[in-house]
């Protein structure tokens, strides 16, 4: 049986302007991914990668973003990603660079990844915490993550009053 | 698990100047690196150029950060580069002045042909730089590189001019392939120089990065992560004698020894 295989690449968005995580979109982040291959790979490369990349997840609150591309070249585009250097939207840049955590076959090892992710740096939120109420909706979101075995993507938690550690 | 999650002995470096005190290295820590080199460069071709002391990092930054995704905290070490462009510049290195010993690592940049043979056959340093920012002025040659891979001596290069500037990302490549082609891809350490935290990259990053300068797989992330670690080895013997004997200064009793440790079963003890 003859399938087309790719590779999800999960990413995290890092960048010291908190209005940086606002603006992320998959439209804009195709588009800085886009470019930046073609700056390194050329006309070549963007071709290759391009015949299956789509933004598959995009997660504003903690700057998670989850690619797809083929099999074939992957390594094209990740090798490409660290010279991302900024997202524009709306007439915007912002500076912001991509740490790569992840690469799997399936949306599903990716998703399993991610909430181990979720879950360590819940943790160090939890040792940052300042005040009781914090700390107990920290533990509460802790105790609730994990993988369902419903459709909709309800593994992944949402990450809790903003407050994060740089 | 074995995946890149669990980063262990990366390690970035960040170029000191008067940004010393640019934050503490939490992005390094939060991206994964388990040690940081704070760079001091001194170039012997400006006039009256001295040694100073390194700055303690403990001083600087009182409360490390702990690395993402391990329970220790992101280790700081200091480290000099040496920019050489003439041979009597190097008899720095050979004296035995106090300073030079304080730094943690030693790096070398050699300008010429005779002195990037130099270093890497005689000159007792950790890393020996190779410009990334313009054509190399000569050709590498087989018997120093062969030299230096046998001394224990690691070829560095840097990425952060290749994610700025497209003409300096040219001549990296270049550079890098034409090392590789002569070392075999043993002995690299890829290393940033970045002055911001947003210059830094992850290490699962960087060692995508050593692909296109032309390492096999294995090889980038060995670039990473254990020529790291035993470029830190290697800066760590020269500080004790030949390795075997490693004294450490008790502050309330009178100086004693602690013999007959190797370095390098010490560095697992501590780790």
């Amino acid at each position: 049986m003859v399938r087309f295989k790719n590779r999800y690449v999960l990413c995290e968005v890092v960048s010291e302007d908190p209005r940086c995580r606002q603006c992320i979109e998959d439209r804009v982040l195709g588009l800085a991914v886009r470019d930046a291959i073609a700056r390194v790979h050329g006309d070549y490369g963007l071709a290759c990668c391009s015949i299956s990349f789509t933004v598959k997840y995009l997660n504003a609150y903690t700057g998670t973003v989850l690619l797809r591309c083929r099999k074939d070249s992957y390594r094209l585009l990740c090798s490409a990603l660290p010279f991302v250097r900024y997202l524009e939207s709306r007439g915007q840049r912002y500076p912001c660079f991509l740490n790569t955590l992840h690469v799997g076959g399936t949306i599903r090892t990716c998703q399993k990844f991610l909430i181990q992710y979720n879950r360590t740096q819940l943790l160090r939120l939890l040792q940052n915490c300042t005040n009781e109420e914090e700390r107990q909706c920290i533990q509460k979101s802790l105790l609730s993550c994990s993988l369902t075995e419903e459709q909709s993507e309800s593994g992944d938690e949402e990450d809790d009053d903003g407050t994060e550690t740089d | 698990t074995a995946s890149l999650g669990r980063r262990r002995g990366g390690r970035g470096e960040r170029q000191s100047g008067d940004a010393l005190t640019r934050g503490c290295p939490s992005e390094p820590a939060r991206v994964g690196y388990s040690a940081v080199a704070l760079n001091h460069v001194i170039d012997f071709k400006e006039k009256k150029q001295e040694i100073i002391k390194p700055v303690s990092p403990s001083e600087l930054f009182p409360s490390l950060p702990i690395v993402q995704g391990t329970t220790k905290r992101i280790k700081v070490l200091t480290r000099l580069t040496l920019v050489v462009s003439d041979p009597s510049h190097c008899n720095l290195l050979r004296s035995t002045s106090a300073n030079i010993r304080l730094y943690d690592i030693i790096a070398v940049f050699p300008k010429t042909e005779k002195l990037f043979h130099i270093a890497c056959t005689t000159l007792d340093v950790d890393l020996v730089c190779i410009n990334v920012t313009e054509k190399l002025p000569f050709y590498f040659r087989r018997p120093p590189v062969n030299m230096a891979i046998d001394r224990g001596i690691y070829f560095e290069l840097l990425y952060t001019p290749a994610i700025k500037d497209s003409t300096m990302r040219r001549y990296t490549i270049s550079n890098a392939i034409s090392l590789m082609q002569i070392c075999k891809g043993k002995n690299i350490v890829i290393s940033s120089a970045a002055e911001r935290p947003l210059e830094l990259r992850g290490p699962y990053d960087v060692a995508n990065l050593g692909l296109l300068f032309g390492l096999s797989e294995g090889e980038a992330k060995a670039a990473v992560s254990t020529n790291c670690r035993a470029t830190m080895l290697h800066g760590e013997t020269r500080k004790s004698a030949c390795g075997v004997v490693y004294t450490v200064k008790k502050p309330r009793k009178v100086e004693e020894e602690e013999t007959a440790v190797p370095a390098c079963k010490k560095a697992k003890t501590q780790a």
